[in-house]
């Protein structure tokens, strides 16, 4: 069987800053407290227009399980790695808190969990969507403007192959090379 | 007798002092295991690498400094460096041992790197090649001090020469550390692996007029001609190094501010009027090159006394450029709306553990050493 190449695609123009991704994200993944500690975020743009006609966009993120992502290149014990799916993620008793990675993320994407004592990040909510009812992830399942839209790059009848051969898309930081998962709708 | 005591520092008192500066790491240490990393260092998620990696690279560029100097007398054959190699050498597992600690305490489970590095071990991560390099080179430093202490000459030499190929492996690896790293256009490219090694040489010609100019000084007796002709040369050689250095900082500057290049732009900046910018003109203009090549360039300063100085001077300037180059690469934000920004630029200031623990150590590096100079037979024997 054909492995899968999990994405998100993300309409910016939904987004109303409730934050409620953040919230849920660390409700399901246990992210300790601390404002440090997340694995999600909504990023502010700069305020467009002259009061009183005024404007503003925001830009969800999270990591963008890049295809070819730096923060595994350069762990030194193997700690990051990623699935055959195309999730990049932490092997936690490997990981020897260098924080290499997250000096290599260009997108800043990770944090140094105390509780689990290792470098952890988003997984896409891996332990719901390969659970047994194949949930979605707690960020995409919580939107109230369903700004996240998750799915299988590699099918392309799935909803995100459908708006990305639909809608024209940008992804964060192209020059870095990282080859993002996480498309943006222009 | 007492005149004896004017002329060198009291050891008694020194070797307190040095012993306080290592009881203030161990406070450190215990604050950090008993607290967690999180409770106890001013490290964040946007800026994960504080003092202790700084003074990790202070000290292993030191390491690396000594090698290569000492490498200068047994290896190529400069005569009149041969008198330090067993000092340099000892100074340079010392000054190793102790990086490895502030790193140890830096990163939260080095016995995971430990087990890990050697059965789940990641060839494409610079860390790994540090670690591995590293850990050569402290073997080899080792072989090569057993071979000086014992008089093998033979074995020596090519110990030396093995540890030579090591110490600038590691090094220039220990700049790729950095300069490998796309997403920090302030530290990426190829400057950093050759700007270390030249920066060791002028952390190895600082700390060894060190050596020298207090290890003659604790004999109470004039200098003998061989150590002032030995520290002139020294010094002179010293100029070239900080010169050569002073044209690495200026082509460092120059592509960071030239046509404002995105992310490298504010960290020059940080260093040039920001929150660096004490650090740099102080600190690593004006102690770690200016007033060393003016008193070394001048033959009337160029004594012992003004080479050891200048050599004081430098090594608390080159402490300032680590810290500026580690910290300088990590001010810039990743991402845009990250709230907590001064200026545009994230911000760091060092714990009181993370201070204690860089001085613990220090002190350990200085105690370990005068320990070694009372204990071992240093002095070497003609040939």
């Amino acid at each position: 069987m054909k492995n899968k190449r999990f994405a998100i695609v993300l309409d910016t123009n939904r987004c109303i800053d409730c934050k409620a991704c953040t919230v849920a994200c660390k409700t399901e993944n246990h992210v300790p407290l601390g404002t440090d500690n997340y694995r999600n975020w909504v990023g502010p743009e700069p305020l467009r227009g002259t009061y009183p006609d005024l404007g503003q966009s925001f830009t969800p993120s999270q990591c963008q399980h890049c295809s070819n992502p730096p923060c595994e290149h350069v762990c030194p014990t193997g700690a990051t790695t990623v699935t055959p799916d195309g999730i990049v993620h932490v092997i936690e008793h490997k990981c020897i808190g260098c924080k290499y990675c997250m000096t290599a993320c260009p997108y800043d994407a990770r944090y140094y969990n105390e509780e689990i004592e290792a470098v952890d990040k988003c997984t896409f909510c891996s332990q719901r969507i390969y659970g047994e009812n194949g949930q979605l992830p707690a960020c995409v399942e919580t939107c109230p403007t369903k700004v996240r839209v998750f799915g299988d790059l590699n099918d392309p009848n799935s909803d995100v192959s459908k708006l990305l051969a639909k809608y024209p898309s940008r992804v964060l930081k192209p020059a870095q090379g990282t080859k993002p998962n996480l498309y943006y709708l222009i | 007798m007492s005149s004896f005591l004017k002329h060198r520092p009291s050891l008694p008192l020194w070797l307190g002092l040095l012993s306080i500066g290592v009881l203030i790491g161990v406070a450190g240490a215990l604050n950090v295991l008993i607290n967690g990393h999180a409770q106890v260092y001013n490290v964040t998620r946007e800026v994960p690498w504080g003092i202790l990696i700084a003074t990790y690279v202070f000290l292993v560029v030191s390491s690396t400094g000594l090698c290569l100097l000492s490498s200068l007398g047994h290896v190529f054959g400069i005569e009149k460096f041969e008198f330090i190699g067993k000092r340099a050498i000892i100074l340079a597992i010392i000054t190793l041992l102790c990086g490895f600690g502030a790193i140890g305490m830096e990163i939260n489970h080095p016995i995971r790197l430990a087990i890990y590095a050697i059965i789940s071990p990641n060839f494409t991560s610079a860390i790994w090649w540090m670690g591995t390099l590293y850990g050569l080179y402290l073997v080899l430093l080792c072989g090569e001090l057993y071979f000086l202490m014992k008089g093998m000459h033979k074995g020596a030499f090519a110990m030396g020469m093995l540890g030579f190929i090591a110490a600038v492996s590691a090094h220039s690896n220990l700049g790729a550390v950095f300069g490998l790293l796309e997403a920090r256009p302030f530290w990426h490219g190829s400057f950093l692996p050759i700007y270390f090694i030249l920066s060791a040489l002028v952390s190895g010609g600082a700390i060894v007029s060190m050596i020298v100019y207090f290890n003659h000084k604790q004999s109470g007796t004039p200098m003998p001609q061989k150590y002032e002709d030995f520290i002139d040369t020294l010094g002179r050689l010293q100029t070239l190094f900080l010169m050569v250095l002073v044209f690495f900082v200026i082509w460092k500057i120059i592509p960071g501010i030239y046509g404002h290049p995105p992310e490298k732009y504010e960290a020059t900046m940080a260093m040039l009027t920001g929150p660096l910018a004490f650090n740099f003109w102080f600190f690593e203009v004006l102690l770690g090159l200016l007033i060393p090549i003016t008193l070394l360039i001048n033959p009337r300063t160029r004594t012992p006394m003004g080479v050891m100085w200048a050599g004081i001077s430098a090594t608390v300037g080159i402490f300032f450029m680590r810290y500026d180059l580690v910290i300088g690469g990590q001010l810039v934000s990743m991402r845009a709306g990250t709230s907590d920004l001064r200026d545009g630029l994230l911000h760091y200031v060092p714990s009181v553990t993370e201070f204690a623990i860089v001085i613990g150590a220090i002190s350990a590096c200085l105690l370990l050493y005068t320990l070694a100079e009372r204990f071992l037979p240093l002095d070497t024997d003609e040939h």
